[in-house]
């Protein structure tokens, strides 16, 4: 029998592919370092990063419990300048503000699970539209918080007090985060919750029957979506180092979610594949592209016009082109063994 | 009789299952008019009735997916107690062990066979949500076991073979047998099983009805069946109710029930003459 | 009590263009049981048509109004053949997020072809009001007024007493069962999306006035507008309407007599108080979902 070799043994196991995962993205610094990539690429992977954590949680409530939010961008900003306050402010360690920017928005974000949500899924949608215009609004107003317009500026992450990060580190920084938040997101979607969620996308009846209480598993659903946005928004903080208020509006909100759908609903790695698609490659190609890379708002368009193609004729989302190329290759390789026979 | 026992819900000796004055109104409509019948435990009980008689939506009271205008479900629960099911929200009824089919067979596409059958012991998992998502080994654990357990169902209906298969492609019996294999996953006190003959050949019928028997036997449990098919209910069940029009008609065993001149009337009109 | 007199006229004014958005969404939820996200960007794109077509051509307003509906209709009908014919088989969320995509167009499309630059348009009655006990109604306002509450009653009327509204209703209240009775169910859904593209547009064209046009016109309208219909209920179409003037007149009450800056954050948090305590708004019906 043949053994398998290294690569095999690691990219069957689960946890270290997404180590090795890690492990490849965390050589940017290196090579943008060493000037085999261009310094740009840092900052863009950086954000590609930060907005695949966000999108893994809007995958959790969108992909599993077919729920729409369109708050994303006001808890990450919540995030992010909940971070930059208990680090800037008040001076707290960079770890008393991660846990802080984490579980305040969740506390709202549960709250405001409660109302929404013991209705009909769409209202939830509105609702957080309501919900982002209230944040953006208040981050503009709340001066005192959050710097008004003029914004609000956090430094890179002194980790346990010791050691200060550089912007390259704190890129490998989110490297870890990632890979932590994609082990979790397996984890939860592979398990009783996963389950629990599917079970309420594909048939509400059925679920209650079985004893999933519906309104318990959509304000878990959107708790955790709201961890994973306020987490993305305070490495926001720390990565870039200003927080404005005007980021964090509803085109920002309408990008995660086409992460979520372009990239692939319910997959871990298609959220990253996403994020390189819609935030990543704008940025890293088309801009470069003379005459057509300076129109404003050509990213929208594309991201808009990909939505609905993914939608209409390929739901599984671009992390299906993987599989489907896949199985296109063994059906020809298995032709090419019938005709050698 | 003091105050105490006037309040507290009873049921008789070999009951497990007692409708008492159901009633659904919705609006002006009467759907389901003072209905009362009783089930005994470890019996196959029938409920039957012409077209838009109220079967579905007797039951739908029964597992509180509708809100009864009216009446008291009395039904023993796996804990032991008495409980009256009215007013209790749906997504507690399975744990007094009582669980229910669906005609449309409520699968979810896109997971395996197995995946939806674990749907079915979802709230048999005991470990915190904090334990699952560290996967820690109490959750690993309880996760395995859970799913040795749905392959074993599996293995019971048959179909173990293709558990790892997504439930989206398969043939409609199939999809049946994971329905039914998903509701004894909470070893259940009673199930309900709605239409389950709807959609099947007589060879196919002939199967369920043995499978019926099976479960009843193994898991040692009570079968209430709402159906059209007449030569499955007449075949298996100990007793029938019959209603018409939301009323009661008659209850009794099949044979009584075959010669219930109310239960003819019913399905065939008025007799002539 | 003049004060009172002059908020209450101008949250009718307000209410009056927040209720023809509103109306919008929900010809176009009611016959294609979608919440359309893209409403306020179709109408902002709209707006921006009109805008052009009187700054460019330098052709009376009124005219360029009419232009721009006629292109409204247009855009609405490529938007229905191009993206809502396919749609049929999408399930659960799948509409919404097709609706979110098109917002995603308009959104990039816009600032290419009209430029970043805020533009203007003026009112449609530049000067002249009249007053009544010391509140000013500026002509405009009236106008505007006038033009949503008549669209609002024509749109009603329509659905009443012609054929067209039967069948829109008739497909609204369940599509399957209409087109087996015959009505034409495509032409319906083409009509509604039509409608509201023209509907997004005027309520753009009668608030660009007071602010000026960009990306970001309808954005206030939008979410009121997605509000009114929550408060109102989906289940009706005078249900939102209600709630699109109710919205108008509490927000500037609100705004004026507790705190101009947290006025509209309270309404909010009272619309999602109300809707705890009352799901399906106003004067939504529950809805038994057949199991």
């Amino acid at each position: 029998m043949k053994q398998d070799s290294i690569i095999t043994k690691i990219t069957k196991n689960t946890y270290l592919r997404f180590v090795l995962f890690g492990l490849i993205i965390s050589m940017i610094p290196v090579l943008t370092g060493g000037g085999i990539l261009k310094t740009s690429w840092l900052g863009i992977i950086g954000g590609t990063i930060i907005y695949t954590i966000a999108a893994l949680g809007l995958n959790l409530l969108l992909g599993y419990s077919g729920l729409i939010s369109l708050g994303t961008a006001g808890f990450m900003g919540l995030g992010a300048y909940i971070s930059a306050y208990v680090t800037g402010n008040l001076g707290l360690p960079w770890e008393v503000g991660i846990l802080a920017a984490v579980i305040i928005p969740v506390i709202f974000g549960i709250l405001i699970g409660l109302a929404s949500l013991r209705m009909e899924g769409l209202y939830l949608g509105i609702v957080t539209l309501c919900v982002a215009e209230v944040l953006r609004k208040t981050f503009d107003e709340l001066e005192p918080l959050t710097g008004g317009f003029s914004g609000k500026s956090a430094e890179y992450p002194t980790l346990l007090g010791i050691f200060k990060l550089n912007q390259g580190t704190t890129f490998v920084l989110l490297c870890v985060v990632l890979v932590l938040m994609m082990i979790l997101t397996y984890h939860l979607a592979n398990g009783q919750l996963g389950r629990a969620l599917n079970a309420m996308r594909g048939s509400n009846v059925a679920a209650q029957a079985m004893g999933v209480s519906l309104l318990k598993y959509r304000l878990i659903a959107f708790a955790l979506a709201t961890g994973y946005a306020s987490l993305a928004g305070a490495l926001y903080a720390h990565f870039v180092k200003f927080v404005y208020p005007s980021t964090w509006n509803l085109p920002l909100s309408l990008v995660i979610l086409a992460i979520v759908v372009i990239g692939g609903l319910r997959s871990i790695y298609g959220t990253f594949i996403g994020a390189l698609i819609v935030y990543a490659l704008p940025d890293l190609v088309l801009k470069r592209i003379p005459i057509i890379g300076d129109i404003n708002g050509l990213s929208y368009v594309f991201s808009g016009v990909l939505i609905i193609l993914v939608v209409l004729f390929y739901p599984g989302g671009c992390v299906k082109v993987f599989s489907d190329v896949k199985l296109l290759l063994q059906k020809l390789f298995k032709r090419k063994v019938k005709k050698n026979v | 009789m003091s105050e105490q026992a006037i309040l507290t819900p009873s049921l008789n000796e070999n009951e497990i299952l007692r409708v008492e004055n159901l009633s659904m109104h919705f609006g002006g409509l009467k759907a389901v008019e003072k209905l009362s019948f009783s089930i005994n435990e470890h019996e196959i009980f029938g409920l039957i009735g012409p077209n838009g008689a109220g079967k579905t939506t007797v039951f739908n009271c029964i597992t509180q997916f509708y809100k009864p205008s009216e009446g008291r479900v009395l039904f023993l629960t796996k804990q032991g107690l008495t409980e009256n099911l009215v007013g209790q929200k749906v997504h507690n009824i399975i744990r007094k062990g009582l669980v229910r089919t669906f005609q449309n067979v409520e699968l979810v596409s896109e997971l395996s066979l197995l995946d939806n059958v674990l749907v079915g012991g979802h709230i048999d998992f005991k470990s915190s949500g904090f334990s699952q998502a560290l996967r820690l080994p109490k959750a690993r654990k309880e996760e395995k076991a859970m799913r040795e357990k749905a392959e074993r169902v599996l293995n019971f209906m048959g179909i173990d073979h293709m558990k790892d298969a997504l439930a989206g492609g398969q043939p409609y019996g199939v999809r049946k047998k994971v329905e039914m294999a998903r509701t004894l996953m909470c070893e259940p006190k009673l199930i309900i099983l709605d239409e389950p003959a709807a959609g099947l050949n007589d060879v196919e019928t002939q199967q369920l009805a043995e499978t019926i028997r099976e479960v009843r036997d193994t898991y040692n449990c009570t079968i209430l069946l709402v159906e059209h098919d007449m030569r499955l209910v007449m075949g298996i069940c100990d007793r029938i109710c019959a209603i018409s029009f939301g009323k009661f008609l008659a209850c009794d065993t099949p044979e009584r029930i075959q010669r219930n001149s109310l239960v003819q009337e019913a399905y065939l009109g008025e007799k002539e003459g | 009590m003049s004060t009172f007199l002059q908020l209450f006229l101008r949250s009718f004014e307000t209410g009056a263009i927040y209720a023809l958005a509103t109306l919008g969404i929900i010809i176009v939820f009611r016959t294609n049981l979608v919440i359309n996200f893209a409403q306020g960007v179709m109408g902002m794109f709209g707006a921006y048509i009109v805008t052009i077509i009187f700054m460019k051509t330098g052709m009376p307003l009124l005219l360029a109004i009419l232009l721009g509906i006629v292109a409204a209709i247009c855009i609405g009908i490529i938007v229905d053949f191009v993206v809502i014919r396919r749609t049929k088989k999408v399930g659960g969320s799948g509409k919404e997020i097709i609706t979110l995509g098109m917002m995603m167009v308009f959104l990039g499309i816009a600032p290419m072809v009209f430029g970043v630059d805020p533009l203007r348009l003026p009112k449609i009655i530049e000067t002249g009001a009249f007053t009544l006990d010391k509140a000013n109604l500026s002509y405009n306002s009236l106008l505007n007024i006038v033009i949503g509450l008549s669209l609002t009653i024509g749109l009603f009327l329509l659905l009443q007493k012609t054929k067209l509204g039967l069948a829109i209703r008739t497909t609204a209240s369940n599509e399957r069962t209409a087109r087996m009775l015959g009505i034409p169910t495509k032409k319906v859904t083409l009509f509604a999306w039509a409608f509201a593209m023209v509907l997004g547009t005027l309520s753009g064209v009668l608030i660009a006035p007071s602010t000026s046009v960009t990306v970001n016109l309808m954005d206030s309208i939008q979410v009121n507008a997605f509000i009114a219909c929550v408060l109102g209920g989906f289940q009706t179409f005078y249900g939102p309407v209600i709630g699109a003037y109710i919205l108008a007149i509490a927000n500037n009450l609100l705004s004026y007599y507790v705190s101009s800056v947290w006025g509209t954050q309270i309404l909010y948090l009272l619309v999602i108080i109300f809707i705890v305590i009352k799901p399906v708004g106003l004067i939504g019906k529950r809805v038994v979902k057949k199991v």
